[in-house]
């Protein structure tokens, strides 16, 4: 749960921000999707720009968070000790 | 400090269990009464202010439109006489510059004001919690009541403080989409199930985020998703007036009767009732000092001041002071006097030079803007008589809430003149491309490219003038 706000959190506000910079420099209606001109509403354009935003922000949080991992949180065994099998070696960690 | 074992157990017994949601309330345990000071007064005074412009600025009307609309489909936002194109985004630039100085300065003399008193998330959760206390009474009963067995009364009382909640943060989601969209239009499509699917999402999402963090969320908003609680502390100095805790009168603190003389047993002004920490939104002991999860909203200092009342001590235990002051025992002239102090000049000054530079700038703004853009189709050609003919496409924007007739000429060459109707009209602000011919002599310039000048100006408004650089290409 706190990663999934870490993850989700700043990329929001981050992504407030470029869908703000963005649409005022840009007018969605001078926007090409596949080289055609984009035919949606400029309420649904900027909807959209803004969830795109928001999952680009997202995904660099998300990348951030998978290498931020400590060498411990990588090495160790994903199961709970008790869950381990008696034979694994890393049974005793 | 070694303690024996009756001693840690009578300890442990103080310590008052903190629970993360149920807080603010908490000096009801012990007063009857609701907390009336100072700053509980100022901060509801805050609520009223703030929320009375959100929810009702939408509905002011202008010029025969809405008078504060961010029109993200026509791209113009109208504040009162104001309209700003995209155009405009410098001045968007400098409120934000304004905004980020005036709390830069806000915050090196007296500290968390904003969070205090004006942030949303405090009024928010202002209201929303005076709702809780309507439906499930104060701390105490509303800590019995959700340990008590789900029964009906239970159910009915959560179900309608939760209605409560919903219409408040569906009415606060409406209003914000109203900002945004005309607010009467969007009316008439809620009252006649006619929204469109991205305003009830927008209605929606901002209600939802609304009920979530003034319900629920609360402090931890502030504690770990506010990015200004975090840095905040750069901008304070020790002239910073910030909600303190007077540890030289109020150590050692403990428990005491009334009537005794607690200084002559050693003891300082602190009864240790630990309602400064009960009435905190954060669940923070001020005692312990400045810690970033202090918002500075002065509940601490009114509940503080309460008790010293009953135990007829001098106010002011807990209080608004600066760490010089506590350090240095300054009185409050000495404290006011280090208001003015390098930080908050410098901060004041540019602060006021902006203002000044940006309030010139919006009275001399042009209602009028001329992009000229070359014809790209036909660079140049020849016309009846030998002329040589130039095509220009003027993008003319008419900012004034009139229509208005504005009349264009050329100047640069010898002999240059507009072939096209030199008179055009603009409806009220809007912007309309006009097609321009020009011609010249073919002898009147250098071969290639030639710096002409187009000038527009409005009829009837001498002063609305606006002169834009152009190229004649010349065979």
């Amino acid at each position: 749960m706190q990663k999934l706000i870490w993850i989700l959190w700043p990329s929001f506000v981050v992504a407030g921000i470029a869908e703000a910079v963005f649409f005022t420099l840009i007018d969605p209606q001078e926007l090409y999707l596949f080289g055609e001109p984009a035919n949606f509403s400029r309420i649904a354009t900027y909807s959209i720009g803004f969830f795109a935003f928001w999952a680009v922000c997202a995904a660099s949080s998300m990348f951030t968070c998978f290498i931020q991992r400590s060498s411990r949180e990588i090495n160790s065994c994903p199961l709970p000790k008790r869950e381990r099998p008696r034979d694994c070696p890393k049974s005793e960690e | 400090m070694a303690q024996t074992a009756p001693q840690q157990e009578k300890a442990a017994a103080k310590v008052i269990p903190i629970q993360e949601s149920s807080l603010y309330e908490a000096h009801k345990k012990i007063y009857a009464r609701s907390v009336t000071g100072v700053f509980a007064n100022w901060r509801w005074a805050l609520v009223w202010i703030t929320q009375t412009l959100y929810y009702g600025l939408c509905w002011v009307e202008w010029n025969g439109r809405q008078a504060v609309l961010f029109d993200l489909v026509e791209r113009k936002f109208y504040i009162f006489g104001l309209v700003f194109w995209p155009q405009d985004v410098f001045y968007l630039a400098v409120l934000l510059i304004l905004s980020a100085l005036a709390l830069f300065l806000f915050t090196a003399v007296a500290g968390r004001l904003f969070c205090g008193y004006a942030c949303p998330q405090t009024v928010y959760t202002e209201i929303f919690m005076w709702v809780e206390k309507l439906f499930e009474g104060d701390r105490a009963a509303r800590m019995k009541f959700d340990a008590a067995p789900l029964s009906v009364h239970k159910l009915s009382r959560k179900a309608a403080k939760h209605a409560v909640w919903a219409a408040i943060a569906l009415w606060t989601g409406f209003t914000f989409v109203g900002y945004f969209t005309p607010i009467k239009t969007l009316a008439g499509s809620v009252m006649s199930w006619q929204l469109g699917p991205w305003e009830t999402f927008w209605i929606l999402f901002y209600g939802f985020a609304t009920w979530g963090n003034a319900g629920f969320m609360r402090e931890q908003v502030c504690k770990y998703m506010c990015p200004y609680a975090r840095f905040q502390g750069v901008m304070f100095d020790p002239d910073t007036l910030i909600v303190t805790y007077d540890a030289e009168r109020g150590e050692p603190r403990g428990a005491r009767s009334k009537k005794a003389d607690h200084r002559a047993a050693g003891k300082g002004d602190c009864v240790d009732c630990g309602i400064c920490v009960q009435v905190c939104p954060t669940g923070i002991d001020i005692r312990d000092g400045l810690q970033y999860e202090c918002i500075g909203c002065s509940a601490c200092i009114d509940a503080c001041d309460q008790v010293m009342d009953k135990m007829d001590y001098p106010r002011g235990l807990i209080r608004y002071s600066t760490e010089h002051a506590i350090a240095e025992h300054w009185g409050r002239k000495q404290i006011v006097r280090h208001i003015l102090r390098p930080r908050t000049l410098l901060y004041g000054a540019i602060l006021s030079a902006i203002v000044i530079a940006a309030a010139v700038g919006l009275t001399l703004r042009q209602p009028l803007k001329v992009d000229v853009i070359r014809d790209r189709a036909t660079l140049t050609r020849e016309v009846e008589g030998g002329l040589i003919e130039n095509v220009y496409r003027l993008q003319i924007m008419n900012l004034a809430e009139e229509p208005r007739r504005f009349a264009l000429s050329v100047t640069g060459l010898k002999g240059l003149q507009i072939d096209t109707d030199p008179i055009v009209e603009i409806p009220a602000a809007a912007t309309q491309a006009v097609s321009v011919r020009v011609r010249v002599e073919p002898d009147a310039g250098k071969r290639g490219s030639n710096r002409i000048h187009f000038e527009i100006r409005a009829l009837g408004h001498d002063d609305i003038f606006v002169r834009e650089k152009a190229s004649f290409l010349l065979p």
